[in-house]
Order: structure tokens, then C-alpha cells, then sequence
């Protein structure tokens, strides 16, 4: 479904990615794991369109994705959950979910998506005309993977949705997800907590410095010796 | 637990809102001690207010939304007011040379408003297309400045441009309805005076309706809240920034229009236009568009007393040393900006 | 390595031509603005006039350089500090009958002043805002001369006893010029200083600066202090020269064409606007003599080249100079790696 071949991407004067291979097929949920300022979120960026790549392809179910316009992405399918959310913070929840629905013209499947998201997130229902500047971290991360939901994307990006969370918080956020993943939504998940990821997803990547150093299924990375020592702290 | 949701439960919206609609409401009550007192006072106060409204509101909407302090905003008034002049003129003489033709009477200013506003809405795209999009191309840094500089050129060619084609003489018409004057709280008012405040407030009406609850309200106030957020939503950046500054543009150019009989066409028409609605901006705090709204009356009864009581001798220091004050004691303005920290710099 | 101590006696030889040819460029432009008024068609009265004008321009835009440039407030309400210095010398000359030589420092002090005074109520608001406020204070400041009428004679306009008794415009030009050296001297020495690396700190980033232990405000308020307070100065060559204010010497509009030459000669530079002022202001003062049925074309023009330097040349003229500077710089070095790497393999010692 998605396929990034030798992408090389970066900022200005400083290139973060080195031709990065990976890709993920209908339906799979799968992890782009390492450590901090290896790319990760350049990446989900450059796919989203922020980015533009200097080299390497990056497709979309066969057709090339470069070229395309941040804005034009999510009416390919794709949603992107960024890691700084970039929530509208002086519109209530429910205008937030709104405006994730810009691109849809029926208003029928607005408000079946609108069920989805208060299902998956009881609580952004209860609070849903507090204004999203007011709201917890947690509360955040939930409106923001709510909002990236409204236009039922086919790929879903989501960037570090554990960051800075409580807990109680990060396990709603991943029983989302695992939720979302089992109806059929396809997940590329970037995050730093390798331990409950690794368990979650079907495959994942380990991106170091720009590249692509690993590639399996969860149980295989989880017993990997490398990963254990630079990430699970065994 | 539990306290600290109640608390954050009460919205913003909410606190902010009530904040907005107590001060309009200490000046309608003001207004209404002074319609017992000196009702013109009321009269001038409303008449002005509404039109500051709908430039002070436009020129926060674009600072809100493009980030561009819009210098050239009195230039639209400028053009709005030659506009209406050219349309309105033949249709005067047919007027004159025809004393019967009531429905004329009654209907003919109406067009030069609406062409203005049109031809206003377009010079914003245009500027949007020729000037701002590659400036956005080519140059990020120091964004707030420079388009704030290039408005500055743009106001100076604007300004000389209609002098060297037009001359500097007024052009304008004594009334847009020839008309007895209606009588409100005994005070004598003007067909046309009651006719902008009734044009400035069904605008200002359909312009929050817009913001507020359409599809493309809303997603000008998101760009206006996270460019980044819009795109990822699948809002289309440069095509709001040409709604947005059309807009913006378009109601500068319809006041212009409806003040014409009060504010003859000239150059430099658009000085004390555009001085008004930057008072007004700077004062709610920039991008603020509701709070321009509400301190456009504010500014306007300002305006309206201090003509009276204090005389011309102090008309500029005065509100110069007001504001400077405001902003001393609360330097994002009286009601707060609520937009994107870009302009932090 | 042989190439490593070759590449930097390169640098160095690089670098002392660029110093020499800088010195010698800003010599020649000296000489040029000292001789020029001898040369014709300069030497005519008309042309010598412009010349006063085009001095006079160059050290105000350098002065509105010395803010907008370094600590990036655009002082929009500039023109009305030129004028307070204007209207300060030319009412000591005629209520109290001081020399107008004298009377220049005083408009500087009175000019100075009243920028203090804004930048420390002004300075402590974000850049738009600032920018916006100092407009509000010049809009002010010429209200206050438009309406005391029994001391400014506001509209009708202030009659100035002159500099000097002659008529000719030459001596005129020559004090302005020396003015415009003391001008750019005293603010270039200012910026080389420890002062100027803290505005030029501030300027790019205040919160590093602040974090540096930088009290910005005080930076931005002797900046900008003494900006007005040379705009002050030469707002008083203004009046004893012209003899005759105007309020509308402070119109917003006149800042925009000292803001224009700033811009377009190279903000942040200094010496830019004080080059380019030149050449755009006998343009302008031919264009309005043989024009004179097209008013404010200059104007137009000023506008359009405002906006083409902030679209597509940021760096303005004086950019432009620097970027030539930089290719000649370029070619020295590859011409003399070139030569360095012809002589290692010839001798292969060392």
C-alpha cells in the first residue's frame, strides 16, 4: 500500500534522511522505531507532504505521492497525526473534528464519523464544546487521532502519540489504535515506547541515523540483542 | 481530580464571550444615558462604529489569518469609494433629469456598493496572487516586517496612482438618497447616515455568520489557528489567503462605497479609514477579529466624545496617549489575541 | 600538510584584498561626493540643490538604517523626529534669536528626547506593535504642530532664518555632506562597538539575547534614542536650510521614502541607504521638475521599487555590491589555489 524506496529528505542545509526502504501493506499495523532525531517524524512528514524528498520515491497503493500538496494528501486516504498535533486551540473539540472533516461532502458520513471518534474517546465527547486549548495532554492526543480520523483515511500516520502521557493516558491511546487497526484502518505508528509497541504492532522498523537498520515481526525485534540492549534496557 | 475538570470545564469561549458582551453592553448603556443627554452623540457613535467595524474586522481577519499587518487596507476604502463614485454618477444624472422615476431613487446607490464591493474583493486577490504569494515563496524570514513594508510601498503606489490618474480633487455627491431626514430620539438623521449603520450592521451580521458557521469560516479561523493543522485537515492555504484578503478587501471597499456621501471621494480618503481601523486593531489586540468588532464602537464613542468635549486641539494626542497606556498595563490589547505566536518576534 | 598551510596563506591574501579593496572603494565614494558638485552638469545651482537634498536623504535614511536595520523596529513615525528637530531649531532662531548653529544640537537634544521618552514606553511591545505605535506617535506629533498654531503657525507655515547669508547651494552641500560623514561615522563606529554586537543580538533573536543576560529594552531604547536624536540634528539643517516648515514635513509619507531608500540600498548595512539615497533622490528631484504634470510619480516608483527589493532582492543595493565583492573574493581564491597547487607539484619537498 505504501512503499518508500532510497528516500533522502531534509531541512534546508541539514538532510535527515539516507535513503530509507520500507513499506506497509493493507491492513498491517506496523512501527518505525529509534532513537531520538534519527528521522522518524521527518519521515512521516515527508510522506504527509511537509517534506519535500531530495531523492527516492515514496507510492500510494502503486501511484507516486511526491508532488502532492500537504492538503491534497488526506483526500488520497491518508491521515497524519502529528507529533506536535497542531490542534486549533480556540475551537471547541466538536470544531476541531469539523474542520478534520473538511474534504468530506456528506454530512451523513460527517456525523458516522463523528460516532467513531466520541466511541473511541468517550471523554472528548463529554468535553466536546471545551476549547481544545484548555484541554489535557492526553485529552490532545485524543482529539488530535480523532481528528485525523474525520475524513476515514485508509493509512493512518500517527506520530509519538505516547509523548509526555501518563500511563492511563498512553493505554487509551493504544487501545485505540488496536481498535482502529482491527477495523480495518492501517497504521504507521512512530514511537519512542519500543516495549508496548513491539507488542502491538504485526511488523516494525529500527530507523538509526537516516537509515533503515531493522525489519521484522514484533516477536522477532523483541528478541532481537541489539534491540533489547539500545531499547528495552535488558 | 474532579475540581480541577470543573474548573476546565467552563469554556473560554465562554469567559472571553461574556467579557466581550459586557463591554458592549457598558457602551450601549453609555449610549443610551447619552441619547437622554446628547442623543447625536448616540447617532454619530453607531453611524461610524458599524463601518470602522467592517475595516477594523477585515483588517484583524487578515493579520489573523495571513499574518500580514495590511497597511494598504485605507486604500481599499480609497477605491471603493471611486468605484461607487463612477457608478453612482450616471445613474444620478438619469435621476435628476427624470424627478419621477422613484424606484431609481430608491435602488440607484445600490449597485455602486455592490460593483465597489466586488472590485474591492478582486484587487485582494490580485494582491494576494501578484505580491504576497511570492513573497511567501521566496521569503519566510522576517514574514510580519516585510509584508507590513510591501503594504507600506503598495498604500504609497495606490495613493499617487489614483492621484496621477484621477487629480486631487474630491469627487463625491452631496446624498446618496435625496430624501427628508428621518427622526431618531429627536435627533435629525440622515437617509443615507441611517442607511450605512443599516449596511454596516446586516454586514457585520453575515460576516460573523460566515466565520462562524460555514465550512469556510471555519477553516479560515483554523489557518488563522494552525497553518499546519489546516493543511493536515485538507484546507488549501493559498486559496483562503485569496478568500481571506478578497475579503477583507472587498468589505474596505463597500464601506468606502456607503460613506460616500459622508467621506467624498479623494487620495487620500483612506488616511483616517485606515488609522481608525489599526487604532481599533492595536487596542482589541491584533488578529482578534470579534474584538475588533466590539472596540470599533468603543473607539467610535471615543472618537464621537472626544469631538465634543475636548475639542480638535488634542484629536491626535489624546487616543495616541490612551493606547500607549492599554498597552502598557496590557500588551496584547484590550481583549486579547488569540492567534498563532508567529508575531512574537 | 603543504596544502593546509597553502589554502590558509590563500584565505589570508583574500582576505587582505577584500580589506583593501573595501578601503579603497569607500575612499573613492568620499572623493566622489566631495568632488562631484565641481563636475558638470553637478556644478549647476539646480543640481546643487539636489545634491543638498540627496545628502540630506542619505543621513536620515542612515539613521533610520541604525534601527530598522540592527534591532528590526521600523520607526514608522520617523519623518515626525525630523521634524521636532526642524521645528526645535528653527522656533529657537526665531523666539529667542539662537544661532542656528547652536540651534541644530538643540533639535537633536529636543528630537532625542522625545525618542527616549517613546522608546521606553514603546520598546517593550513585539515589532508590529512597535512599528504601528511610533506611526500613532508621529500621526501625534504632527497634530501637535498642525494645531499650536500660536507657536508652530502650524498650516501657514514657520518662517527660518538660514544656515548662511549666501544663496549658493555649494557651501549648503558641504556641511550637509560633512554632517552625513559625522552621521554615518559616529553610528558605524557605534556598531562595531560592544553596543552594536548587542543590538545585532537582539535584533536576530531576544530571547537568546535576554538569555545571554542582555536587558534588551535598555539596548532598544539608546538604539532607538539615538536615531531620533540624529534625525533631530538633521531636521534642524532641514529648517535652516529650506527656510520654511510645514507640518507636513512629518506626513506619514516621508517616512516611506526614507524607509524606501533604506531598504533599497541594504537594510542593515548603513552605508547602502547613504550610497543609494544619491542617485534616487536626483532622480526623484529631476522627475519632479520635468514632470510636474505627474505628481507623486516619484512616489510610484518608490513603491514599486520598495516592493520588487522585499520580493526579490532582500539584500537590497548594498547586497548586490557585497554579492560582486563575494565573486571577485571567489575568483581571487580559486586562481590563487590554482597557482599554489602548480607550485607543489613542481616541488615536491617540504
Amino acid at each position: 500500500m505504501l512503499r518508500l524506496t532510497g528516500l533522502e529528505a531534509g531541512y534546508d542545509f541539514l538532510q535527515v534522511l539516507w535513503g530509507v526502504e520500507l513499506h506497509v501493506e493493507e491492513g498491517e499495523f506496523v512501527a518505525l522505531l529509534g532513537p531520538n532525531g534519527a528521522g522518524k517524524t521527518t519521515t512521516l512528514r515527508t510522506i504527509a507532504g511537509l517534506v519535500e524528498p531530495i531523492r527516492g520515491s515514496i507510492t500510494f497503493r502503486d501511484k507516486p505521492l511526491s508532488g502532492v500538496a500537504p492538503h491534497q494528501v488526506s483526500s488520497i486516504g491518508i491521515g497524519y497525526v502529528s507529533e506536535s498535533l497542531n490542534l486549533f486551540p480556540a475551537m471547541s473539540i466538536y470544531e476541531n473534528l469539523l474542520v478534520g472533516a473538511h474534504t468530506v461532502k456528506d454530512k451523513a458520513q460527517i456525523a458516522a464519523q463523528l460516532d467513531l471518534v466520541f466511541q473511541l474517546f468517550p471523554r472528548l465527547h463529554e468535553r466536546r464544546d471545551q476549547l481544545a486549548g484548555t484541554l489535557s495532554g492526553g485529552e490532545r492526543k485524543m482529539l488530535a487521532i480523532g481528528r485525523g480520523l474525520m475524513p476515514s483515511p485508509s493509512l493512518l500516520l500517527v506520530d509519538e502519540p505516547s509523548l509526555g502521557l501518563a500511563p492511563m493516558a498512553t493505554l487509551t491511546a493504544f487501545e485505540a489504535l488496536k481498535e482502529l487497526h482491527q477495523r480495518g484502518v492501517t497504521i504507521l505508528l512512530v514511537e519512542q515506547n519500543v516495549n508496548t509497541t513491539l507488542h502491538l504492532v504485526d511488523r516494525a522498523y529500527v530507523l538509526e541515523q537516516g537509515k533503515i537498520v531493522l525489519e521484522g515481526t514484533g516477536e522477532q525485534l523483541l528478541s532481537d540483542s541489539h534491540v533489547q540492549e539500545a531499547y528495552l534496557g535488558i | 481530580m474532579t475540581t480541577a475538570t470543573n474548573l476546565r470545564k467552563v469554556p473560554l469561549a465562554r469567559r472571553f464571550m461574556t467579557f466581550t458582551w459586557g463591554v458592549i453592553g457598558i457602551v450601549i448603556v453609555t449610549l443610551v444615558v447619552f441619547a437622554f443627554v446628547q442623543p447625536s452623540i448616540l447617532v454619530d457613535t453607531l453611524v461610524t462604529g458599524g463601518m470602522w467595524a467592517l475595516m477594523a474586522g477585515g483588517l484583524a481577519l487578515v493579520f489573523g489569518v495571513m499574518n500580514i499587518p495590511n497597511f494598504a487596507h485605507g486604500e481599499l476604502f480609497m477605491i471603493g469609494s471611486f468605484v461607487a463614485f463612477l457608478v453612482f454618477s450616471p445613474i444620478q444624472k438619469a435621476i435628476l433629469g427624470d424627478p419621477t422615476a422613484t424606484a431609481l431613487q430608491v435602488v440607484g446607490p445600490i449597485p455602486g456598493m455592490i460593483i465597489a464591493a466586488l472590485v474591492g474583493f478582486l484587487v485582494g486577490v490580485i494582491l494576494e496572487l501578484l505580491l504576497f504569494q511570492p513573497l511567501r515563496k521566496r521569503n519566510r524570514e522576517g514574514w510580519v516586517m516585510n509584508s507590513f513594508l510591501l503594504t507600506a510601498g503598495l498604500s504609497v503606489i495606490l495613493i499617487n496612482g489614483y492621484r496621477l490618474l484621477f487629480g486631487n480633487d474630491y469627487h463625491g455627491f452631496p446624498r446618496y438618497w435625496d430624501v427628508h431626514p428621518l427622526s431618531f430620539f429627536g435627533v435629525s438623521v440622515s437617509v443615507d447616515r441611517a442607511m450605512v449603520f443599516v449596511i454596516a450592521m446586516s454586514m457585520i451580521l453575515l460576516f460573523s455568520v460566515f466565520l462562524q458557521r460555514t465550512r469556510t469560516g471555519r477553516a479560515m479561523r483554523a489557518v488563522a489557528q494552525d497553518e499546519t493543522g489546516a493543511q493536515m485537515a485538507g484546507i488549501n492555504l493559498n486559496r483562503i489567503f485569496m478568500l481571506t484578503l478578497g475579503l477583507s478587501s472587498g468589505l474596505a471597499a463597500l464601506a468606502g462605497a456607503a460613506l460616500l456621501s459622508i467621506y467624498p471621494s479623494s487620495p487620500d480618503v483612506g488616511l483616517q479609514p485606515l488609522y481608525l481601523a489599526w487604532y481599533v486593531v492595536i487596542l482589541a489586540g491584533l488578529g482578534n477579529v470579534p474584538g475588533a468588532i466590539a472596540g470599533a464602537f468603543i473607539v467610535s464613542l471615543l472618537q464621537t466624545l472626544s469631538v465634543y468635549y475636548v475639542g480638535l486641539g488634542w484629536v491626535d494626542v489624546l487616543p495616541t496617549a490612551i493606547i500607549i497606556l492599554i498597552l502598557l498595563f496590557k500588551p496584547s490589547g484590550l481583549f486579547g489575541s488569540e492567534v498563532k505566536g508567529v508575531w512574537e518576534q | 600538510m603543504a596544502t593546509d598551510t597553502a589554502s590558509t596563506s590563500v584565505a589570508r591574501t583574500v582576505a587582505l584584498t577584500r580589506v583593501r579593496r573595501n578601503r579603497v572603494f569607500a575612499v573613492s565614494l568620499v572623493v566622489i561626493a566631495i568632488i562631484l558638485p565641481l563636475i558638470p552638469p553637478f556644478n549647476g545651482q539646480d543640481y546643487q540643490r539636489y545634491l543638498v537634498a540627496a545628502a540630506l536623504m542619505a543621513a536620515m535614511a542612515t539613521a533610520f538604517d541604525f534601527t530598522a536595520g540592527y534591532i528590526d523596529i521600523v520607526n514608522f513615525g520617523f519623518a515626525a523626529f525630523v521634524g521636532v528637530g526642524a521645528y526645535t531649531a528653527g522656533l529657537m532662531a526665531v523666539d529667542f534669536g539662537i544661532s542656528p548653529w547652536i540651534g541644530l544640537f538643540v533639535g537633536a537634544a529636543v528630537s532625542g528626547f522625545v525618542g527616549l521618552l517613546t522608546g521606553m514606553l514603546v520598546l517593550r511591545l513585539r515589532g508590529i506593535y512597535a512599528a504601528v505605535i511610533t506611526w500613532f506617535v508621529g500621526l501625534a506629533l504632527m497634530g501637535l504642530a498642525r494645531n499650536m498654531t500660536q507657536i508652530t503657525r502650524g498650516s501657514l507655515g514657520l518662517n527660518v532664518p538660514l544656515l548662511l547669508d549666501s544663496s549658493d547651494n555649494l557651501p549648503y552641500y558641504y556641511i550637509i555632506l560633512g554632517m552625513l560623514f559625522v552621521t554615518l561615522g559616529v553610528l558605524m563606529f557605534v556598531i562595531r562597538s560592544r553596543l552594536g554586537l548587542a543590538f545585532r543580538a537582539i535584533g536576530q533573536n531576544l530571547q537568546a539575547a535576554r538569555a545571554s543576560g542582555i536587558n534588551p529594552t535598555r539596548f532598544l531604547v539608546v538604539n532607538f534614542t539615538l536615531s531620533c536624536a540624529f534625525a533631530g540634528w538633521l531636521g534642524g539643517f532641514y529648517a535652516h536650510y529650506y527656510g520654511i516648515l510645514t507640518p507636513d514635513i512629518m506626513l506619514t509619507s516621508h517616512t516611506v521614502e526614507i524607509l524606501a531608500v533604506a531598504y533599497i540600498g541594504g537594510r542593515g548595512t548603513l552605508w547602502g541607504p547613504a550610497i543609494v539615497a544619491f542617485p534616487l533622490t536626483i532622480g526623484v528631484e529631476l522627475m519632479r521638475t520635468q514632470l510636474s504634470a505627474l505628481p507623486g510619480l516619484h512616489l510610484v516608483l518608490y513603491g514599486l521599487l520598495l516592493i520588487v527589493v522585499m520580493i526579490y532582492r532582500p539584500g537590497g543595493v548594498a547586497g548586490a555590491i557585497r554579492g560582486v565583492g563575494h565573486w571577485l573574493d571567489r575568483r581571487q581564491e580559486a586562481r590563487l589555489d590554482r597557482e599554489a597547487r602548480l607550485e607543489e607539484t613542481a616541488e615536491p619537498t617540504v
